[in-house]
């Protein structure tokens, strides 16, 4: 059953590889042929090469290029002198980093808000797309998924300001029971405590919808006859719901699952920073705001840039590991191996 | 109100907004050369300056006066007019550009106007050169600036508020990136530009760096100061309180309990917190009572002040907007009533102001307390500023030849109140920005885009004294001009004062004062809301001054003792 589910589309194309690799074996005699072999493939592929080639311009220049400016989290960096002229400092910023009580106390703060965030919002589109899904009415689902889909398309500033304007103190709900005599209503806007649930709900409110995009599309691949089978066969709602729907989400679940770890440490930095203020740093200071806050306010350039690197270096460790337990249980995880 | 985040604690960005800026009157005599500034020529480089030194750097003031002002500078205070003259004065006779083509970048608060508007092409015609000046968002400005610095993409003329200034470890940016001044206005040599001229000395001391001249002023005014307390003088009367006497803290806040009323929708008080050292006395600087140098984060006043907030806040005084630090509405709220006492800067009070709080609220009437003390007992002070923080800068690439054209230019810039170029630059062209009144000129919506008084560009890069003007809001500038005369008295120049200290770098993470300035991410607020303790407060100092502070504090103790040697020589 489970395996029924798994996209059917990439088989002939391993099959293709596969014969490639006997071509290779075949023809693996010579330096010459091995060049020719090459070219060959080259141009065989150029149309596929040449459509990657945006992609790769664009990574290579907004993704790869600026890394060059790390070496700062080394140097002490001066604006004037560059990162060529800038005198080394090799770890010292890393050292002050992991002495300073503040960077650790927002190391945990992301933790704790990303792993409230990972808990109740991942289920959500998941939900909301089967439900979607599950709509006869196509007209009916459209309307639906419009309105839910919308709100991605605000920016968190907007989003924040409607939650200040319905739950802040000064707000729809508390000016509602101040004038039924309610003396001292609850600020959800400004209470740390309810913070993680407060952060989770913008986030459902402004993404849920969006998210279930990829969702969908997973589930629109599932062969029709396989719960027409399935009904046949006698199994409900719920047992098709086990035993075909949700196998068929697996796959696209546990690639989420991984990038949305990689997201972890960097997550909500525009959510946080507008935040920071009405429930202060010591619940919504993250190591981004935490990097922002030392690095470009202060201009203390080479610090943030440290911040920011163990931020790098260890979101790369989440995502590798996330990738490597999916491998251990038998999923595709980021590639298959 | 609204504090633009990552500025100094005490500069609101309001504070250069008064109405108009104009002729200075020759009363406003500026006592500050005591102070020194500039650089030393002695064996550190700390920005100190000997007064004959300073003397011989700084351009020599040259008052002119084209209109009497209805009320004249007290104490340093900003004359202010009534009624707009009815003759205008050409200051500048001839065409002062030759056809250069220079570019420009200044901070905007607001639409960004688009590039070459009308108002742009008659003042470019005016020049006879093309000054291209592209407004950049103030909110983020602060953070474009390390860049186009860095990346030596600096256009030929730029804006930087010297509060800006320290990330960029201004020093070292003037002595590599920008043009020296000196050579053609030290002394009696700003005499060929005689509006330049009439830029008050204190003015052009803020733009020394390093005893050299490389900033043009603008906005500057005698009696300048970060914030004042205001209130809504028509909500006050309507409660039956009419005129407040507010003569201390206690004061204050028994004002505030009487006045507030959340299931009215309506809040005493805004975050005040930023107005706080005026009566509770602490300036950026100070000595203790033993005599030995401290910051304002380590006075008591400062401790007394989160107290008072946090106090405030506690007793659900302040706006619940204001409390969770958003600040965007500020000003629609203390127009709608749901505050009424708040902080801002002087510019706050003007015919714009009131234009836009009667739009909402037809009795609409600000006005603000006079200066007082924590106690009620003494005599009120206020920690002076500079007299201006906006200064602008010249491109060092630029020829001699185009420093010229371009000084040229900013004599036409800095034409006084009353003249012809002044009235061009702030109110544009009649008829199309503007239409003559009896009450003098209106903007039309086209000025209101672009002209010089709504949309501040040329004016950034060079401009006049402040002067006092609200065209169809008399009542306006005879309240704030009174308020002006009275407390200017009070204002008192605090060390370091006009002082441009060029910190080294190795003590310029201490001098960004990171756990204190950020607005809504500082210890301070957090003491205020109650998140945090006072033991807190001073376990954050003490970090501070074991991560370079004290060794900052040692470095301006030197700077102090140079001051006194070469005030003394």
């Amino acid at each position: 059953m489970t395996d029924a589910a798994a996209p059917t589309a990439s088989r002939p194309r391993a099959n293709v590889v596969g014969s490639d690799s006997v071509i290779i074996a075949a023809a693996d005699a010579t330096a010459g042929s091995r060049r020719r072999r090459w070219w060959t493939r080259l141009r065989r592929d150029r149309t596929l090469l040449i459509m990657t080639l945006p992609a790769l311009v664009l990574l290579a220049v907004f993704g790869y290029a600026p890394m060059l400016g790390l070496v700062m989290a080394f140097q002490d960096y001066d604006l004037y002198d560059g990162f060529l002229h800038s005198p080394w400092v090799g770890l010292a910023n890393f050292q002050q980093l992991f002495t300073d009580p503040e960077f650790w106390h927002s190391f945990w703060n992301t933790l704790a808000l990303f792993s409230v965030q990972l808990a109740l919002f991942f289920p959500v589109p998941i939900a909301l797309a089967i439900l979607l899904d599950s709509l006869l009415s196509r007209r009916l689902r459209g309307v639906i998924q419009a309105v839910v889909t919308l709100p991605h398309f605000f920016s968190f500033v907007l989003v924040v300001t409607i939650f200040n304007e319905v739950f802040g103190g000064a707000g729809l709900l508390d000016t509602f029971l101040r004038s039924h005599g309610v003396t001292s209503p609850f600020d959800f806007m400004t209470d740390p405590g309810t913070f993680k649930f407060l952060v989770t709900s913008q986030l459902i409110w402004k993404e849920g919808g969006w998210s279930t995009i990829v969702y969908l599309a997973a589930l629109s691949a599932i062969s029709p006859a396989l719960y027409e089978a399935a009904a046949v066969d006698g199994a409900g709602y719920w047992r098709r719901l086990r035993h075909i729907t949700l196998p068929g989400l697996q796959g696209i679940t546990v690639l989420l699952l991984i990038l949305n770890l990689g997201y972890s440490l960097t997550f909500g930095f525009e959510q946080m920073l507008i935040q920071l203020p009405a429930v202060g740093p010591g619940t919504a200071q993250v190591i981004t705001t935490f990097s922002y806050k030392n690095g470009i306010v202060a201009g203390n350039y080479s610090y943030g840039a440290a911040a920011g690197l163990f931020l790098g270096i260890t979101s790369v460790i989440l995502i590798l590991g996330a990738n490597k337990v999916a491998h251990l249980f038998g999923e595709d995880g980021l590639y298959r191996k | 109100m609204k504090v633009v985040a990552d500025m100094s604690p005490r500069m609101s960005r309001r504070g250069f907004l008064t109405a108009t800026a104009g002729a200075a009157s020759a009363a406003a005599a500026q006592p500050l050369l005591a102070a020194c500034g500039g650089g030393g020529g002695a064996p550190a480089k700390t920005g100190a300056a000997s007064t004959s030194l300073l003397q011989r750097i700084l351009p020599h003031y040259q008052p002119s006066s084209l209109v009497k002002p209805d009320y004249p500078s007290v104490n340093g205070s900003s004359p202010a007019y009534l009624t707009y003259p009815s003759r205008l004065v050409k200051t500048v006779s001839e065409v002062p550009g030759s056809g250069g083509s220079y570019t420009g970048i200044t901070p905007l608060w607001g639409t960004i106007p688009s590039a070459n508007n009308p108002f742009d092409q008659a003042v470019n015609k005016a020049l006879g050169a093309t000054v291209s000046v592209s407004p950049a968002n103030g909110n983020n400005y602060a953070t474009i600036l390390p860049q186009l610095f860095s990346g030596n993409k600096l256009p030929d003329w730029i804006q930087v508020p010297t509060f800006w200034a320290p990330p960029l470890n201004f020093g070292e940016a003037a002595a590599t990136r920008l043009a020296d001044l000196t050579p053609y206005l030290a002394g009696d040599k700003v005499k060929q530009y005689p509006n330049l001229a009439a830029i008050f000395a204190s003015g052009w001391q803020a733009g020394i760096w390093d005893d050299k001249l490389y900033g043009f002023p603008s906005y500057t005014a005698g009696f300048n100061f970060g914030y004042q307390l205001y209130y809504r003088a028509d909500l006050l009367d309507k409660l039956g309180i009419g005129t407040p006497s507010v003569k201390s803290m206690n004061d204050l806040f028994d004002l505030a309990k009487e006045v507030n009323d959340p299931a009215a929708k309506r809040w005493a008080l805004g975050d005040i917190f930023g107005y706080l050292y005026q009566p509770f006395d602490y300036p950026n600087w100070m000595l203790d009572d033993k005599g030995h140098l401290i910051t304002q984060y380590e006075s008591p006043g400062i401790i007394e002040a989160m107290n008072w907030m946090a106090k405030a806040i506690k007793a659900g005084l302040v706006h619940p907007d204001q409390v969770a630090g958003n600040y965007g509405n500020g000003v629609t709220e203390f127009y709608s009533g749901q505050m009424v006492i708040v902080s801002d800067g002087s510019g706050a009070w003007n015919a714009a102001d009131a234009q836009k709080g009667q739009a909402a609220n037809k009795g609409y009437k600000r006005a603000s307390f006079d200066f007082f003390t924590d106690s009620g007992s003494g005599t009120p002070r206020m920690s002076l500023e500079a007299a201006t923080a906006w200064t602008s800068y010249l491109n060092k690439r630029l020829s001699p030849s185009q420093i010229q054209e371009i000084l040229r230019i900013g004599n036409y810039l800095a034409a006084p109140f009353g003249s012809v170029e002044y009235h061009l630059l702030n109110y544009g062209v009649a008829g199309v920005d503007y239409t003559m009144t009896a009450a003098g000129p209106q903007l039309t919506a086209t000025g209101t885009k672009y002209a010089g008084s709504a949309v501040s560009t040329y004016n950034f890069l060079v401009s006049p004294n402040n002067t006092v003007y609200n065209a169809g809001y008399p009542e306006v500038t005879k309240a704030s001009a009174a308020w002006g005369q009275r407390n200017a008295k009070y204002g008192y120049q605090p060390l370091f004062y006009e002082l441009n200290v060029t910190v080294p770098n190795s003590l310029s993470n201490a001098n960004a004062f990171t756990p204190f300035v950020q607005a809504g991410n500082n210890i301070m607020y957090e003491v205020a809301r109650g998140r945090a303790t006072i033991a807190d407060y001073q376990s954050t100092v003490a970090n501070w001054k074991r991560n370079g502070g004290n060794k900052l504090k040692t470095f301006y103790e030197g700077v102090l003792a140079q001051q006194k040697k070469l005030g003394s020589a």
